[in-house]
């Protein structure tokens, strides 16, 4: 008889220090992803069995909070450990990835004509110093969410302006009732949040030659706007900045404001039963300032094959099948998970299921991603702060921002 | 003679898994920062060094200062006896006993901004216009956030830690304190507290290097928001380590952390030793 504690302990001894895995005769593929709501994830590898019998897919279902998952990897990829063939990587952590030498570059694995089929922020934001990193699998864009109603009560069109929302939200919120509401905590997503109005308001972060441009004026107004939308205006609650996605969402879906800022994820819940908006909101991209236009900034999810893979050929394999078009309609029905697709946004099927993708269509198709440098949490850090910093009015805008810039200069320069 | 030599080597052979492990789990990670530690130069030009550790001496100063004086409240309603006293002293170390991270969650539904239990309070209590308060919006009530929420978690272990202290002091000089005429406030000040001064320089000591390291309370409550404001040096050094991959920095952070703390406890022990007249 063998006693069971030490079992135990040995097999956790042996897991904690190598890859272990049952001898099938199949090339086992193995990544980490979020929890799989909705289950589409294990529809399609059970699918991908079928089709190629000699893999089996290892999927393991991680923490839900990205941040934690990015750990996860890196703590691997550092130790150059083979614990993952492919990673699903979010399109901010693809330079950071790429830099480290952490990833396989695909270029040579895919037709560059199958390329052009893919959304063109997605493509630009899984390529580093000109090479392909990532195959996009889902996309994912910030856009302006109004309600319908509220508008119609007071006969408003909606907004394509900053100027033109201010306007709207200060004849439709009550004490009640927020005019706009947005991801203003200090984190990443203040910085997407932030982003799409300077590039709305026609500026940029980093120009294409490496040139930091967020404290020139455009930008200084973008960064003015908000400020001036919770503190003068007072279209904006003061409790944004302790917002992430789902305290926006919430006062949205609560009736507690007329505008929002979030990704698409929060379309599907709010028109779920029960919802208090439901039926009664509206998508467009965000406003923009004068002399820029809307813009979004690109979020969205897509694999990458593992530097340290002793399988890379099946694991692009995988990486493929789930890129496919079938796989990504299946996602889209099951999951609510956005294509990185151009034609499924104009697929029958896909829109007599959901004809809001038609809309959003075009707000993915000018997304862009944030800059792609290998020290953009550091940047992204620095603006976040001082952003935030404007926001609670430690700060000028001006200031902000010009402190900002010598901070990102001299990431930049390092 | 040999016996006693030979009893110190059993000694030692007794203490010697538990170096080892410590030996293992301990020194070698604090080895291995020192070695990978480097640009120790960046500490100098870099505009985020100076601000975190301004936050985190202000933070260590303010909650141990407010543990103190709570915690020596609590230890001596808790060492005098009254019915219950086992029960009482019980409970008030459950904030204690309770993982920083699960009560930051807690402590951030508190602080919540649409639906926060402090601000209703505070509105009922009529001292606030709206319930609907963003403590954790503005840099003050945020930085007061925290020293409150950890405040609350750790009085129980100054307390703790000050009752043992108080438990060394013998009867008999209270006695003879009160026959000389001294009241309670006397031998409050007379007795309890010269008395007391080693445990109360061990326990501030304690204290001020785990606030001096505080990390998962700022992570999880303000993320170190708003505008970086409430950031710690852990909290710093985690993002240089992991989040922006700068190894060498990142652990030159650390090296100058645990410089700080070296100095901070050497002042500590030197006023202490200083004010006793040697």
């Amino acid at each position: 008889m063998i006693r069971r504690p030490a079992v135990v302990l040995l097999a956790l001894l042996l897991s904690a220090c190598g890859r272990s895995e049952p001898d099938d005769g199949k090339v086992h593929v193995r990544f980490l992803a979020a929890p799989d709501v909705g289950g589409f994830a294990k529809a399609i590898i059970e699918r991908l069995e079928k089709d190629h019998p000699g893999v089996k897919v290892d999927m393991i279902e991680g923490p839900a909070a990205g941040d934690a998952r990015e750990n996860m990897y890196s703590t691997a990829f550092m130790g150059k450990e083979d614990s993952y063939d492919l990673a699903y990587v979010d399109v901010a952590w693809v330079p950071k990835f790429a830099a480290q030498g952490w990833l396989m570059p695909l270029d040579a694995l895919i037709p560059p004509k199958e390329l052009g089929e893919f959304l063109p922020g997605d493509l630009e934001g899984s390529r580093y110093e000109g090479k392909l990193y990532r195959l996009p699998v889902q996309s994912d864009g910030g856009m302006l969410y109004y309600r319908k109603d509220l508008l119609a009560e007071k006969g408003l069109p909606v907004p394509r302006t900053w100027e033109e929302l201010v306007a709207a939200a200060k004849k439709t919120r009550t004490p009640e009732v927020a005019g706009f509401v947005f991801q203003g905590k200090q984190y990443e997503g203040l910085v997407c949040v932030f982003m799409e109005l300077v590039w709305g308001f026609g500026g940029d972060l980093l120009d294409p030659g490496g040139a930091v441009r967020i404290d020139e004026a455009p930008a200084v107004a973008a960064l003015t706007a908000l400020v001036d939308g919770i503190h003068a205006d007072k279209i904006i609650p003061q409790a944004v900045l302790t917002y992430q996605e789902e305290e926006t969402r919430n006062a949205f879906q609560e009736g507690r404001a007329v505008f929002m800022r979030n990704w698409p994820y929060a379309w599907n819940l709010m028109q779920k039963e029960g919802s208090r908006v439901r039926g009664k909101i509206g998508i467009v991209p965000m406003v923009a300032g004068p002399g820029g236009k809307p813009a979004a900034t690109l979020g969205g999810w897509g694999f990458a094959v593992s530097a340290f893979s002793r399988r890379p050929k099946e694991a692009f394999l995988v990486a493929e099948y789930f890129a496919s078009a079938e796989s990504q309609k299946l996602a889209f029905l099951k999951g609510g998970i956005l294509p990185s697709r151009k034609a499924l946004y104009a697929d029958p099927e896909v829109l007599k299921a959901a004809p809001h993708m038609k809309a959003l269509g075009r707000v993915l198709a000018g997304a862009r991603p944030r800059p792609t440098h290998p020290r953009w949490p550091r940047m992204s850090d620095a603006l976040q702060m001082h952003v935030s910093a404007a926001l609670s009015r430690q700060e000028s805008p001006a200031e902000a921002l010009r402190a900002a810039a010598v901070e990102i200069r001299a990431a930049a320069a390092r | 003679m040999r016996d006693h030599s030979r009893a110190g080597a059993v000694n030692w052979l007794y203490a010697a898994p538990a170096m080892l492990v410590m030996a293992v789990v301990g020194l070698l990670p604090i080895g291995y920062t020192f070695g990978l530690a480097g640009e120790y130069h960046r500490l100098a030009l870099d505009t985020r060094f100076w601000p975190v550790v301004r936050t985190t001496l202000s933070l260590t100063a303010v909650t141990v200062a407010l543990e103190l004086v709570l915690g020596l409240a609590v230890a001596l309603v808790l060492w005098s006896p009254f019915p219950g006293r086992g029960l009482a002293r019980a409970a008030v170390l459950i904030p204690w006993a309770l993982p920083t991270a699960v009560m930051a969650m807690a402590w951030r539904w508190i602080f919540n901004a649409d639906s926060g239990v402090m601000g209703d309070l505070l509105f009922r209590l009529g001292l606030v216009a709206s319930p609907q308060v963003p403590w954790l919006a503005d840099a003050t009530s945020a930085f007061w956030a925290i020293v409150l929420a950890d405040v609350w978690k750790t009085t129980p272990f100054m307390a703790v830690l000050l009752m043992s202290g108080l438990a060394a002091i013998p009867d008999e000089l209270y006695e003879a304190a009160a026959l000389d005429g001294a009241g309670p406030v006397r031998r409050f000040l007379v007795v309890t507290l010269p008395l007391l001064k080693p445990t109360i320089v061990v326990a501030v000591i304690f204290r001020a290097i785990q606030t001096f390291g505080l990390f998962d309370l700022v992570f999880v409550l303000t993320g170190g928001g708003p505008g970086g404001r409430t950031q710690t040096i852990a909290v710093y050094a985690y993002d240089v380590v992991f989040r922006y991959q700068e190894l060498a920095y990142g652990c030159a952070l650390v090296v100058a952390m645990a410089l700080c703390l070296v100095l901070m406890t050497g002042l500590m022990l030197g006023a202490a030793r200083g004010g006793s007249g040697r």
